[in-house]
């Protein structure tokens, strides 16, 4: 049996509103956050779980992490179902929440985590050669003994992170863990995703927003919407269904250059560059650049995909999400 | 145990960082300790009770040096459970009630120790009539210290069932103020309960808010005799067992039903 076996998952919630405005009245509503999910993951792997915002992601987390008792389906994780054998569950896992912290706000960082090497009962050595590795893979070694509270976002997320995997979880769960991150911030984070993926075969489960974690952490990739599964494989295989478009920009050394081209591609003139967006399905690429080479010496020619969240946008819209 | 071990220490190491808080928390309970002391003075002048008034200013005084210990609620734990930190203490190998106990355990003893010090100290220093009198006898304030611990396990039950119901209704305010205003009263904050009329103190020592420090405070007082100390720590021992049983059934009973809400 696979590592995580998931099937047929649901979960319902009721949420109260308001009948009206200032009304005192409120009326019960049963919002279905998990209509039937199934998958299965092989230990070792990376998998990207997307979805827009309410689309059902963080309740599969919490449940399979333990915390929230779905209404019907399977699960298990390494053979243990988590609601059932939460202690026995929880050791083997670690969690990040990126919009919530674990760590204790107004005390030193490696106070913290001495409280969890003994929450898990981590051998002392054992738990100084790993934190060893993970402040230097990190780089957390000047921060050990500042509060938490002292840190800036990025620097939390890393000791978030060290807090998290201090007792070799064989899984670890990352709810949107880049969020609010700088560029450098998000990509030191994703090449330690990796490492520990890689050298310590690590499951990992990710939940975000930012396509470009996916396009370079995960292998495979699960789209949820409305609480039901929409996809499941390959991040290049959704993107080709929607990646029809490419904006080509050229610049000519001739300033009046005017290639011949058909009515329906647009071109927009800004400053000396010529940006024109065509679909390779409608016009052929090698017809494309045969005319523009014709009306003129080319200096300089870029072609661009579409930008990756345009079209996980367009998947929503078409996925009606 | 090392887990709960270490979470004890860590919540008092943090607890002895806040060390304004502990000068403004002294500077107002001495404020109040002197105008109730005050108070019943000018109380003995019109009419003299049977408790001496040495007693009573004693009394006053270890309610105002303890009372951190009544009314204290840990702000993170509360701010855990409403903005749904509280995940992260569910994702651990660890019985949360156990878990919070020792928290609010730490925060109780530590931060009532720090400002009693300075307190005693200072109500020790005031003249007869005024402040706080030494203990009756060496056995009394042995027994005394034995039903001071009592009661701190007892106070800490009671704020941990508190918590259980934050975890329903999200909000500590209401509960809170409800249960404040019944401490206050029954534990002898406002009124020592030596003064109550005896028919009603005679309901009250068995009220589980007498054994926070009004059991301890009249061994130390002398108004309780030694030989009287056994039966009282019978009686906070029970409470214990009461306050805690209901604080572990109210904690698994939430975790069955508990939702961390918002992404």
């Amino acid at each position: 049996m696979s590592y995580i076996h998931v099937a047929e998952l649901r979960k319902q919630f009721v949420v109260r509103q308001k009948r009206g405005k200032g009304s005192l009245l409120r009326e019960k509503k049963t919002v279905e956050a998990l209509q039937g999910i199934s998958f299965d993951v092989e230990a070792g792997e990376l998998l990207g779980y997307i979805g827009p915002n309410g689309a059902g992601k963080s309740t599969t987390v919490k449940i399979l992490s333990g915390i929230l008792t779905p209404d019907g389906g399977e699960v298990t994780v390494g053979g243990r179902v988590p609601w059932k054998e939460r202690k026995a569950h929880v050791r083997e896992i670690g969690v990040v929440f990126g919009q919530r912290t674990q760590l204790w706000w107004d005390v030193p960082i490696l106070d913290s985590y001495e409280l969890l090497r003994d929450i898990y009962r981590i051998p002392e050595e054992d738990f100084r050669k790993r934190l060893d590795t993970m402040t230097e893979a990190l780089a957390l070694g000047p921060m050990l003994r500042t509060p938490l509270r002292q840190l800036s976002l990025g620097q939390r997320m890393r000791a978030e992170l060290c807090g998290s995997l201090l007792h070799r979880p064989g899984l670890l769960f990352l709810d949107e863990p880049t969020i609010g991150l700088d560029a450098v911030s998000k990509l030191a984070l994703r090449d330690f995703l990796k490492w520990e993926n890689r050298e310590q075969g690590t499951t990992i489960l990710l939940t975000t927003h930012d396509m470009e974690d996916i396009a370079s952490l995960c292998p495979r990739v699960m789209v949820l919407g409305h609480g039901k599964k929409l996809f499941d494989g390959a991040l290049g295989t959704l993107l080709s269904r929607y990646d029809t478009e490419r904006t080509v920009t050229v610049r000519y050394e001739e300033a009046d250059a005017e290639p011949e081209l058909p009515d329906f591609l647009t071109i927009l003139r800004e400053g000396e560059n010529m940006n024109l967006v065509y679909s390779p399905q409608d016009f052929p690429t090698a017809e494309l650049m045969a005319r523009l080479q014709k009306a003129g010496t080319i200096r300089e020619l870029t072609v661009q995909p579409q930008n990756i969240d345009h079209l996980v946008a367009a998947m929503y819209r078409e996925m009606d999400l | 145990m090392r887990a709960y071990l270490s979470t004890f220490r860590l919540r008092r190491r943090l607890e002895l960082q806040y060390r304004g808080a502990v000068v403004g928390g002294v500077v107002c309970q001495i404020f109040f300790g002197l105008i109730l002391v005050a108070i019943y003075r000018a109380m003995y002048l019109g009419k003299p009770q049977a408790m001496p008034l040495s007693q009573i200013t004693s009394y006053v005084w270890l309610q105002q040096a303890f009372f951190r210990m009544l009314l204290a609620s840990d702000p993170e734990l509360l701010d855990k459970i409403r903005t749904g930190s509280i995940a992260y203490d569910l994702c651990r190998p660890l019985n949360l009630y156990g878990f919070y106990y020792m928290r609010i355990l730490a925060q109780k003893m530590t931060g009532s120790l720090m400002r009693a010090v300075p307190m005693l100290i200072f109500a020790f220093l005031l003249p007869e009539g005024w402040g706080l009198a030494l203990p009756a006898s060496p056995a009394g304030l042995a027994w005394s210290l034995a039903a001071l611990g009592l009661g701190l396990l007892c106070v800490s039950a009671l704020e941990n069932i508190t918590m259980g119901f934050t975890m329903r209704t999200l909000d500590s305010r209401g509960m809170q103020a409800m249960l404040n205003l019944l401490m206050m009263t029954f534990a002898g904050n406002i009124l020592p309960l030596t003064l109550f009329p005896d028919s009603w103190q005679r309901v009250m020592a068995w009220l589980p808010y007498a054994q926070l420090l009004d059991a301890p405070i009249r061994l130390y007082t002398g108004e309780k005799p030694p030989s009287a100390a056994p039966g009282i720590l019978l009686i906070q021992a029970g409470w214990i067992v009461i306050l805690t049983g209901i604080g572990i059934l109210f904690w698994q009973k939430n975790q069955k039903r508990i939702v961390i809400q918002g992404g």
